[in-house]
């Protein structure tokens, strides 16, 4: 089987597993949403303030609900030592690291169709610059796209690491919240750009969440057979 | 036909020890088991059986110590032996929510295997009726069944088993005595691992383990009888 084809199936068989246990639709879409609600209600009813707050709610919301899917892609894995079975297996451990990203990915750009249209509507996103613009959609869409690679290359990564940790709850994001930060600070300032109708101007902070997507997924592919190891 | 390997044995260790937080579990063991043959490790709990095992499967690294399986180094070569070799335990590596086909099929492409002999290899388990059921529903005695699909679907060069009768029926037994009797018609290599209750008639050879290292098992300690 080539790369890709294993790759493949690593990815298949975690949305398969999603897709029956329902984890990123039963826990971590209500999560976000909640989250948003709150921090709505906490701002109060200030229009300007809500939108202005806009872009750095979406992300921190997409960041935190993307901590719990990164639990959910391992959960699986715990069980019954089915990691030890990835291990063992004649597969590339970078297939498998990229299989589950990519299953990571695909799981957190569906719940953040949700997550965009519910802070539109909470915040009123849509309405500040009249940015709806073709050319405005896309750079929202790459920027959410750029930065959730991102995000799944590093839950994949460390989520491995973890794995055998005794307070893994604890230790999981502890240790990935710190190195998602410029992914969190590119997403805001790309997507305020996009929403004050600026969007032509988002391009370096795009570039930003390429490089991490470059580094995060370059260092997973390397390093992540060594982390499967005893 | 037997293979022959580099250095002329299936598995070749030297000393090796493995502690777990500097609590010593294997402790300089030195091991030959000749290409096709079939050897029972017998002891009680705890005597370090299970990691020695894991530690020839290259799921445990050893803390001191070298070796060879199929020809290939313990430490160096790994992913060649982990190509050749499959491990059956108690943990049975399964998904519980895929079903018992799919995880077949899965175990199929991450070893490189066709994923069109899974059916088969669930029929001769005993697990065809259950092919398209998910696992979560499974008693632990169909896990098992399902765990030794897998190594019935892979068909590797060197076969071991940990405590493979735990938990199955007498159907189930005479399932692991088929497969441990194939491979041994087909010049594989199988290691088993038991506190007790094996047949020993199936195995050419038994050794025994006791505090972390390896003795020669005695006359009596080789005639068993089969498990009830």
């Amino acid at each position: 089987m080539s790369f890709l084809q294993q790759a493949l199936a690593v990815a298949a068989k975690d949305l398969r597993i999603e897709l029956r246990g329902r984890y990123a639709a039963g826990v971590v879409l209500p999560f976000a949403c909640t989250q948003l609600i709150a921090f709505g209600l906490s701002l109060g009813p200030g229009r300007t303030l809500l939108q202005a707050t806009a872009p750095a709610l979406l992300w921190l919301a997409v960041l935190f609900a993307a901590v719990l899917a990164f639990r959910g892609a391992y959960e699986a894995e715990g069980e019954d030592g089915a990691l030890e079975g990835l291990l063992l297996a004649s597969v590339d451990k970078a297939a498998v690291f990229v299989g589950k990203a990519a299953a990571v990915v695909v799981q957190l750009l569906a719940l953040e169709v949700v997550v965009v249209m519910l802070t539109a509507v909470l915040f009123g996103v849509v309405s500040a610059g009249g940015a709806v613009g073709l050319a405005a959609a896309l750079e929202l869409v790459a920027a959410m796209t750029l930065g959730t690679v991102g995000l799944a290359a590093l839950g994949s990564l460390f989520g491995v690491l973890t794995e055998a940790a005794r307070a893994r709850e604890a230790v999981f994001p502890l240790l990935i919240l710190p190195l998602t930060t410029p992914v969190l600070v590119a997403g805001v300032r790309a997507t305020a750009l996009v929403q004050a109708g600026h969007p032509e101007d988002a391009a370096s902070w795009l570039g930003l969440l390429l490089v991490f997507d470059v580094v995060f997924l370059s260092a997973g592919a390397l390093l992540f057979g060594h982390l499967l190891e005893d | 036909m037997t293979i022959v390997y580099k250095g002329g044995a299936a598995i070749r260790l030297r000393g090796v020890s493995r502690a777990f937080d500097l609590v010593p579990a294997v402790r300089r063991v030195d091991l030959d088991v000749a290409a096709g043959e079939v050897v029972l490790i017998r002891g009680p709990n705890g005597a370090g059986k299970s990691t020695l095992l894991r530690i020839v499967a290259t799921a445990l690294s050893p803390t001191a110590g070298a070796g060879q399986v199929l020809g290939f180094d313990l430490l160096s070569e790994r992913d060649e032996i982990r190509r050749r070799t499959e491990l059956v335990s108690h943990r049975t590596r399964l998904y519980e929510d895929l079903t018992a086909l799919e995880n077949l099929r899965f175990a199929a492409a991450i070893h490189g295997v066709d994923p069109g002999r899974a059916p088969d290899a669930l029929e001769r388990v005993g697990l065809a009726h259950v092919a398209r059921e998910r696992v979560r529903g499974f008693s632990q005695g169909m896990r098992q069944r399902l765990a030794l699909a897998r190594a019935v679907l892979r068909r590797p060069e060197l076969l071991l088993l940990d405590e493979p009768y735990a938990g199955l029926d007498r159907e189930a037994q005479e399932l692991v005595d088929d497969l441990v009797t194939g491979a041994r018609s087909e010049g594989r290599t199988v290691v088993v691992v038991t506190h007790g209750g094996t047949r020993a008639d199936l195995a050419s050879r038994a050794v025994v383990m006791r505090g972390g290292r390896l003795h020669s098992a005695t006359p009596a300690e080789v005639a068993l009888v089969r498990r009830a």
